[in-house]
Formats: structure tokens, sequence, C-alpha cells
């Protein structure tokens, strides 16, 4: 029993760090989608010379959305943000008109070629890519995902080693059968076979319980979430793994329950003297 | 038939053990194995089971050369064989009749042939009637009759016995020669290494060793 809670509570260290992982992924997918380039225009600017820009944004195919925001819009916004009489210090509105644009890439060199692009047209005065702080949070996310293979290599070996020790001292326990059984013309697969159940059990008992914890943490979260939901007004919902996750974590539990029995009993079984 | 052809049994950095065997034991024959103790009685059994390979020289079963088995053959090769140990090597956290379907599990033999065998096996030794007993209740000759219920119950053509009777009074130790006795009157092979020769009047082959060496090998009517 004390084997199977080691191997759950084991495994659910990467586990937990693969749910976190998936729903900080989940976040920066859905961020990505709304990434903006903001192209402030010039103050002075025509109004043929915004429908120009504008006529050469449609055109582009990597722009997904256009929003143009005109100045005067953008001054009642800020004020109305603000609350206070910003009209006291400032006389006249200095805000410029500009398109917030939506993109339907990430793609570094298509986004630089972009702006290059639109730097040249007359009567944008300044371009603003809102990307680098996703760009940023990609790298964090990636740099997690290597950790926690990382973590889940180093602790699938701690795993093997403590199973196969477990074995091991089974196959003690065991001395005089399987002395035995090799005397009565067992063969080794043959007395090897109730210890790779056993692993194999342990590796099932122990994805048990690693669902079990991840499923109760992920309840927990949600249940504490909806408290701040109703506070703060936002959808934020923490996602379980999907079921095909949870068949990974049962297969790979039981795989190195499967592998560690296998290598110890084969060793202590093979290495065990009769008859002296 | 066993054939021993100038076998020679040492181990690193000790003297040899059996030195230059040349032995032929019959189907159905009763061989006993004497001599004193570190004579190589057990090296000897120890050879024929496979259990030990010897340092030169061949010992032919069947047509097969034990000297040469490979490793994945000898537990097929031990399943022809019915062996008994002087401490009995019973499983005392089975009962008398789970001790006894080792062996055929071993074999996958089914349930039901399993259990027409193992209760015919222990009717031979007079243990039916303790077949849902723990061995660790049963007498010295009652625990050494389990096993010898263990080791026929595959219907061996060979039954090795290493000195089967040495922690048994007389009168237990009479009892197992007598089964012992029962099967090699129907064609068993039985070799068994012994102290003492028995009083009964069978026929038998001696095989005397001193020093690992064979001393003389006599049948029971040469005896004096």
């Amino acid at each position: 029993m004390m084997m199977i809670v080691v191997i759950g509570i084991t495994l659910c260290l990467p586990s937990a760090g693969i749910l976190l992982i998936e729903n900080a992924g989940q976040i920066s997918k859905n961020i990505e989608h709304e990434a903006e380039i903001s192209i402030f225009l010039e103050k002075n600017i025509s109004k043929d010379q915004v429908d120009f820009i504008n006529l050469n944004l449609k055109k582009n195919s990597l722009i997904k959305k256009i929003h143009f925001e005109p100045k005067l819009i953008a001054w009642e916004k800020l004020q109305s943000k603000l609350d206070i009489g910003v009209n006291a210090s400032v006389s006249t509105n200095p805000l410029p008109d500009a398109f917030f644009i939506s993109l339907n890439t990430l793609d570094e060199i298509k986004i630089k070629k972009l702006i290059n692009k639109l730097d040249g047209i007359d009567g944008i005065e300044n371009i603003i890519v809102d990307g680098n702080w996703i760009k940023k949070l990609r790298i964090a996310l990636s740099l997690g995902k290597l950790s926690v293979i990382f973590l889940a290599v180093l602790l699938i070996i701690v795993l093997l080693v403590v199973i196969g020790n477990t074995i091991r001292l089974q196959t003690l326990t065991y001395r005089d059968e399987i002395e035995v059984s090799k005397l009565i013309g067992a063969t080794n697969a043959f007395i090897q076979r109730p210890f790779m159940y056993t692993g194999i059990l342990y590796g099932l008992g122990g994805g048990i319980i690693t669902i079990s914890i991840l499923k109760l943490s992920v309840f927990g979260l949600n249940t504490a979430l909806v408290k701040l939901v109703s506070i703060f007004g936002t959808d934020i919902v923490f996602k379980d793994l999907s079921p095909k996750y949870y068949l990974y974590i049962v297969v790979l539990a039981m795989l190195i329950g499967l592998i560690s029995s296998y290598i110890s009993a084969r060793n202590s079984i093979k290495r065990l003297k009769i008859y002296k | 038939m066993i054939v021993f052809k100038n076998v020679c049994k040492s181990y690193p950095g000790s003297p040899e053990i059996l030195q230059n065997i040349n032995l032929e034991i019959l189907p159905g024959e009763l061989v006993f194995v004497t001599g004193p103790s570190g004579a190589g009685k057990t090296t000897l059994l120890k050879l024929i089971s496979a259990l030990e390979k010897p340092s030169s020289g061949s010992i032919v079963f069947e047509s097969q050369d034990l000297s040469q088995i490979k490793d994945k053959d000898i537990p097929i090769l031990r399943r022809r064989f019915g062996m008994i140990f002087q401490d009995h090597k019973l499983l005392y956290d089975r009962d008398c009749f789970k001790n006894v379907a080792l062996p055929l599990k071993i074999n996958n033999m089914t349930k039901a042939d399993t259990y027409r065998r193992v209760r015919a096996a222990l009717d031979k030794v007079d243990l039916l009637q303790k077949e849902r007993i723990m061995p660790i209740t049963l007498s010295g000759g009652e625990q050494q009759r389990l096993a010898i219920a263990r080791a026929i119950v595959s219907r061996p053509s060979i039954l090795i016995a290493d000195e089967p009777t040495a922690n048994l009074d007389k009168e237990y130790a009479e009892e197992i020669m007598n089964i012992f006795y029962s099967f090699q009157q129907v064609g068993v092979t039985v070799i068994i290494s012994t102290h003492e020769l028995p009083s009964t009047k069978i026929n038998f082959k001696r095989l005397q060793l001193n020093g690992g060496a064979i001393q003389n090998l006599i049948s029971y009517d040469q005896l004096p």
C-alpha cells in the first residue's frame, strides 16, 4: 500500500506541472489570437490619407481585424477613464487617430515585414507591436515544459529504483518458494511472472492515486475560483486534463511498474543460488 | 539411462570434489550412493539433476549431454526428475495439497487433473487425510512423505533423494525407504544418497564414494 501511495504522489508532481502548463498554454493561445498592432497616425492627417491607409490594411492578408479609432473618440474615452478635469490642464486633444489591427500570424519575420511595409506609408507616425510579452510568455512556457520533462524523467528514474528495490526485497521474502520452484523445474520467466504482476498493480494503483489527487486539486481550485469570479466578474476556470492524459498517466505508471519489476526480479532470481 | 564418463568436479581454489567418475545407472535401478561426509554424494546428485555442471567429462541422460546443456533447457530437464531433500524444502505458508500441486502448476496442468493427481500422490504416501493441513504441523517423517508426494506427483522417471532419512528416527526412516522401494518396483529409477544401507532384502546397487572417487560399485547380491 505504501508503495502505491509513493508512486501516486511521485507521479503527481510532473502531472501537476503538465496541468499547470496546459492551463497556461490555453491562456496564451487565447491571447495570441487577440494580439494587436497599434498604428498611430500623424496629427494633421487628411481623411483621404486615412482612407488610403485603411485600404492598404484591408488588402493585407496577414491582417485579420481592423479597428479605426478617431482621435476625438479616443480623447473622450481617456477623459471618462481618468474621470478628472483633463480639460482644465490640456486645452487641445493630444491624441492622434489610430488603427488597431489583429494579425492572424505570430511569425516574427512576417510581422517585421508587415511593419516595414506599413512604416513606408505616408501619414503613419508610430507603430507599436503588442506581441512581445506573449513571446516572453511562450518562452517561459516552453522552459516550463522542459523543466516538467526533466522533473518527470528524474522522478521516473526514482520510481524505477524504488519499485525495483521493493520487488528485490519481495524476492528475498519469497526466497524459499523461488528455490523450491527452481528445483522442481520452474523457468525464470514463470517465477518472475507474479513479481511483474505486482509491479503492474503497483503502477495501476499509483496511477489511480495520481488521478484522484489531480481531480481533487482541480475541483478544489475551481471551487476557490468561483468565489473570485463572483468578486471580479471574470470567467476564469481551471481546466482539467483531458481523459487522454489520464490514460497516459496510468499507462506510464503501469509501464514503470512493469519495467522495474522485470529488471529487478530477473536479476534477483538469476543471482539466487539454489540448493547450496 | 544415466552414463557418467570420466567426470570430474572441482571449484576454483579447492581440491577436486569428484575424480574420474565412470558410472552407468540403468532404468528402474535402485542406487544407493554411500560414503562419509565430504565424499561427494551430494555433488554427484547435483550433477545428475543439472544443479551443477562437471568440470570435465560428460554425463549423458537419455542421449542428452548434461555437461553441454543450455541454461534455458535445465528447467525442462528437472521436470523429468523427482527430487527429495534432507530438509524437505516444503513451503510452510501453504497447505499440503498446495505443496504437492506446485510441480503441476509449473507444468500448466488443468485444475481437474491437478486435483486428481495431487490426491493420488498424497494417498500413495498415506497423507490424503491431511491434504488441507499446514506442513509445519506434520511430524518429520510426514513432512518427508509430503516431499516425496511432491516429487512423484508429476510422474517422473527418476527419483533423486539426498539423504532423505538423515533427520528421521529408525521407524520413520524405514517407512520412507519402503515408499522408495515401491516406486522402484513399478519401474522408476531411484537414486538415494545415504550414510546407511537398508536392511531390507531388495535388489539395489551400491555406489560407495570416498574422497570424491568411487571406492566400489556393487550389486546387492555381491554384498557380503
